[in-house]
């Protein structure tokens, strides 16, 4: 009995360390993103003196950053309707469509891309986005990025359309549904929760992807934001204002989203990973 | 039903677009830098069949063992420090009622963030004056220990280190928490019963039957490991010296510093080859437990 309150404490104890290990150097991004240079190496633990918004002004007004960030919201976003509504559709065709083996081999290759590190395909898709004509457009980010989306996010979703019972779908053959009907009125809205999970995913991976971004483009008017967050740190070697709010301003619609949406991000996620 | 489901247009335009985005960025990718890696070619004129020349020169190549050991590096730092601390991690929040959601939730979002902006507020908390580091350890007194964190050989790979650490634990945690939380109660209470209380509990019974889950997560942190590129490229660029290239980092400066492309797809191949062996390695050993385990 007597060890039993000191039992329940230790383990929060253990915990809140952690959880003070993550927290505090994005608690110090935001608290830095509001000093100047002279505060920071005065008094680097305190608050700012006021809620001085004044780096964040000068990394909005100096540079491209609203470029940047409207340019991974449309390819982020444009990307992954296509990763979607591709892989809902092969999803569907392989669960349910009457090809056994052609299924099995579809299935099967797509499988493959498990023993592929993207990392290693990188030069010669930058070999290949210049022969196609598609270095320093934003469709060098668009095409890729949806590809990269497609085995996964078919994974999670078949293993979502093997879970639903086909009577629903009897059912729409009995009201004259096509083949595309059915697709359309009864897969499509029983899928939406776990489209909106793989969405999700699909959008913060592209939002945050960098080593192709930084690759196969070149011009600033192009560039994403996680490109403009390095060469920003780059630039503002020494301004730690200015580079605190850059890191700041990219991170803050991914941690937005994450409020919204923690749970079928973290559902997904973990889903996906396992299922994969 | 049957009629509707052996519709060969209808299969031919659900399948083929995103079969042919996946093997035209996926497969012939691949195909390609298999090609490349038996030539000598600079990426502008024609390449020059060498054989196996690019791997023998990888074989004999310092650097590029150096980069291997890296990889080894973060392989063995996954497998033998982070797993074991997720682990114990893990079985902690699953005993907690408390505050549950807000651990979770908490550890969870580093693996979120991109790894470019993990990479540099890693870079800004190790800067040599206004770093994060350094400023606790002259606060609480321990200036000896204050370091120039990349910029010195003997740290700034295991400065890297703890960096994708932050970012990856908290992902695994949820993913093991996930499986804990599957396992059904009438077991754990049989096991309670049975006086298994505590790390008795967590050693006997809890890892044995999330050991599938373990799998995984070895897998995936062993192939982040194999094919990690980023945090490397924008915290030290490799260096100092060369002290924190791995192979995707120097496959990559053999392409865009020193337009050897035949010799980085050499590289790539290497790549792809040990992660696939770990991949099928891995997922066997899982198969066979999982068996063991009914």
């Amino acid at each position: 009995m007597n060890n039993k309150p000191k039992r329940r404490i230790l383990p929060h104890v253990i915990l809140m360390a952690y959880v003070l290990s993550v927290l505090y150097p994005l608690w110090f991004v935001v608290v830095s993103s509001m000093k100047n240079n002279t505060e920071m190496f005065n008094d680097p633990w305190g608050l700012p003196p006021s809620w001085n918004l004044t780096n964040y002004a000068s990394v909005l007004s100096n540079s491209l950053v609203i470029r940047n960030f409207m340019n991974s919201m449309f390819i982020g976003l444009i990307a992954t309707v296509t990763t979607i509504l591709l892989s809902t559709a092969i999803a569907y065709a392989l669960t349910r469509m009457k090809f056994k083996s052609l299924n099995r081999i579809v299935y099967g290759l797509l499988l493959l891309s498990l023993l592929i590190p993207p990392a290693s395909l990188l030069i010669p898709l930058y070999t290949m986005i210049q022969e196609l004509g598609l270095y320093n457009t934003y469709f060098a980010l668009i095409i890729p990025y949806a590809a990269f989306g497609i085995p996964l996010t078919v994974f999670v979703v078949s293993a979502f359309l093997k879970s639903i019972p086909l009577e629903l779908e009897e059912a729409g053959v009995m009201d004259g549904l096509t083949t595309y009907g059915i697709l359309l009125r009864v897969i499509i809205p029983l899928t939406m929760p776990t489209l909106v999970t793989v969405f999700i995913l699909n959008f913060i991976n592209n939002w945050n992807e960098y080593i192709m971004a930084s690759l196969f483009l070149s011009s600033q008017e192009l560039r994403t934001m996680p490109v403009a967050v390095v060469a920003f740190a780059d630039k503002f070697n020494m301004n730690y204002g200015a580079l605190t709010a850059s890191i700041a301003i990219s991170i803050f619609p991914v941690i937005l989203m994450y409020s919204f949406f923690q749970k079928s991000i973290i559902e997904g996620v973990t889903a996906g990973s396992v299922k994969g | 039903m049957s009629k509707i489901y052996k519709n060969y247009t209808a299969y031919f335009i659900f399948v083929v677009p995103a079969l042919l985005l996946y093997i035209t960025f996926y497969l012939i990718p691949l195909f390609n830098s298999l090609r490349y890696s038996f030539t000598d070619w600079n990426g502008i004129n024609d390449p020059v069949y060498t054989g196996f020349g690019n791997f023998a020169k990888a074989l004999a190549d310092e650097k590029f063992w150096v980069a291997f050991k890296n990889n080894a590096y973060f392989v063995g730092f996954s497998v033998f420090i982070q797993v074991p601390l997720i682990i114990f991690i893990s079985i902690i929040v699953s005993g907690v009622k408390r505050f549950l959601g807000f651990y979770k939730l908490t550890v969870f979002l580093p693996s979120i963030l991109s790894t470019a902006s993990v990479s540099i507020i890693w870079k800004f908390i190790y800067a040599p004056e206004a770093g994060l580091l350094n400023q606790v350890l002259r606060t609480i007194g321990l200036d000896s220990w204050v370091k120039i964190w990349l910029g010195d050989e003997a740290y700034a790979i295991f400065a890297v280190l703890v960096t994708n650490g932050w970012q990856w634990t908290g992902f695994y945690i949820v993913l093991i928490l996930a499986a804990i939380f599957a396992i059904s109660k009438e077991v754990l209470e049989a096991g309670e019963i049975d006086g298994a209380t505590g790390w008795t509990k967590a050693r006997l019974l809890t890892i044995p039957l999330i050991r599938p889950v373990i799998g995984v997560t070895l897998l995936l942190s062993v192939t982040g490991a194999m094919k990690a590129l980023d945090i490397v490229l924008i915290m030290t660029k490799g260096g100092p010296f060369g002290s924190t290239e791995l192979m995707a980092t120097y496959m990559y400066k053999q392409a865009y510093s020193m337009n050897d492309f035949g010799y980085a797809n050499a590289i790539a191949i290497v790549i792809t080859l040990f992660t696939a062996l770990v991949t099928l390695g891995l997922q066997f050993f899982n198969n066979r437990s999982k068996e063991d385990a009914y």
